[in-house]
């Protein structure tokens, strides 16, 4: 077969590569040791890894040269934010071997979103699942007729407005189902730049800045318009991973499930540093709220994923509720007490940032775009059952 | 004798590149002191002195420059 020699490859042909096609091209990761420990490019398939930081080509070219040549002739060379990685890989390419740079590293990396529709095909109505594959991060957006909602945003507005024109509806709510600690929301600011209505439920211990609304239990979106069909999306109130978390259950088949229920698990509740409150609040919602009257047959679309097992054939993070039930450790444990205490044990502190995220999520105020990178950079870390060691 | 190498607004691989550069012309007994504006290059100097035995970093500060920015100063040293 004959290979086409290219120097570089952009972050979503990466993507199709290792995720769509389930290649396993391998990685060298050119970064430091802690970056890559904490943080590395994942495919459908398991991959294969050299961490060999760039500086060591910079000292001894030659000898690191070898060494990668010794364990493989075709790379994918990756860095920070793709430059080191690209001196790497012309070293690499000089030496005959494959070596092919991502293209903006795994900064890059973390803020791709890829859109891929859920459910069937329907001219009155569509569901997308925003996949923020590097960092794990799902958002979504949902049309019935000529209106549109968009569920926890990420603050790449281009993505979503991009969506938006492409499905041709206006778009007249955004909502988060939390305050969100590991990424920067874009809802307050998409909703602002569209006119639409911006909802989310901070709750107590949160000070919430920004001048926005809870949608609470009990009332109810209409989407649709003049257009024939109409949708409804109920807010369920589900605090636990944060006090104002809410789930919202779409046309009564889909329930975007935030930080609550992930499809291998559940949100940690321990993030703001009151797991023992939290872990109350969550055990009830799991085991009494409006939540835990719900049909087996619902179809779960969460806010997050941890392994790219997750991914179904189609590249859809869902899971029907039934079966989340059924294979959840957390949601067997039988009473507050058991709950509350595996939560405890399980707790481990969370990045640093979070907590400016999360003071930056309150706040009106814009966040700089370098900042925010910095901020968001790495896999997020909102379950409280971390999948096995990659 | 402290020398000061600007690498402010210079990306990855560059300060590296410049530095060991630098530390070839200095003296043995001279400080080499790296301005960046990276904030990987923290990890990386670490990373970068633990690799090489002939580097030496002293040590590391977060300075705020003129204009406001987050400076990243590595000092280093040659061992010979």
């Amino acid at each position: 077969m004959a290979v086409e020699a290219r120097s570089e490859i952009t972050p979503r042909e990466l993507f199709e590569q290792l995720v769509i096609r389930e290649e396993a091209t391998p990685i060298l990761d050119v970064r430091n040791e802690d970056e890559f420990a904490a943080w590395r490019i994942e495919g459908k398939r398991p991959l294969t890894y050299l961490n060999l930081s760039y500086f060591r080509f910079i000292d001894d070219p030659e000898g690191n040269a070898e060494r990668v040549a010794r364990a493989g002739d075709t790379w994918i060379a990756v860095c920070a934010k793709g430059d080191s990685s690209a001196f790497v890989a012309e070293i690499l390419r000089e030496r005959g071997m494959r070596a092919v740079n991502l293209v903006g590293g795994m900064e890059a990396w973390g803020n791709l979103h890829v859109p891929v529709r859920v459910g069937p095909a329907d001219s009155r109505f569509e569901l997308w699942q925003v996949n923020r594959y590097g960092k794990g991060c799902l958002s979504y957006v949902v049309r019935a007729g000529g209106e549109t909602i968009v569920i926890d945003a990420s603050r790449h507005l281009d993505v979503y407005e991009a969506l938006l024109g492409e499905l041709g509806a206006g778009l007249v709510q955004v909502l988060d189902t939390h305050v969100h600690a590991d990424h920067l929301s874009g809802g307050a600011e998409l909703a602002r730049r569209a006119g639409a209505r911006y909802y989310v439920a901070a709750g107590e211990g949160f000070e919430l800045h920004k001048a926005v609304d809870p949608l609470p239990e009990g009332s109810k979106l209409t989407l649709g318009g003049k257009a024939g069909l109409t949708i409804e999306v109920h807010p369920i109130a589900t605090p636990g991973h944060t006090p104002g978390s809410t789930c919202y259950l779409i046309d009564n088949r889909w329930l975007l499930s935030g930080d609550t229920i992930f499809v291998n698990g559940i949100g940690r509740p321990d993030l703001g540093g009151h797991v023992e409150a939290w872990g109350r609040a969550l055990f009830g919602t799991l085991h009494r709220g409006l939540l835990n009257s719900l049909p087996d047959d619902i179809l779960v679309l969460p806010a997050h994923f941890s392994s790219p097992e997750e991914l179904d054939r189609d590249g859809v993070v869902q899971r029907r509720l039934g079966d989340i039930r059924a294979a959840s450790p957390e949601l067997a444990l039988p009473t507050e007490a058991a709950f509350v205490e595996a939560m405890r044990r399980a707790v481990k502190p969370p990045p640093e940032v979070y907590q400016q995220i999360i003071a930056a999520n309150l706040s009106p105020a814009r966040v700089p775009d370098e900042k925010a990178s910095e901020w968001e950079l790495g896999k997020n870390q909102c379950a409280a059952s971390a999948p096995r060691a990659a | 004798m402290e020398k000061i190498l600007d690498a402010r607004g210079l990306k990855c691989p560059m300060p590296i590149a410049k530095a060991k550069k630098e530390l070839e012309s200095i003296g043995a007994n001279d400080v080499l002191k790296v301005l960046a504006t990276d904030k990987g290059s923290i990890l990386d100097m670490q990373g970068w002195a633990k690799a090489n035995k002939h580097i030496n970093l002293i040590k590391q500060a977060t300075e705020t420059d003129e204009n406001g920015r987050e400076i990243y100063v590595h000092y280093l040293s040659r061992v010979s």
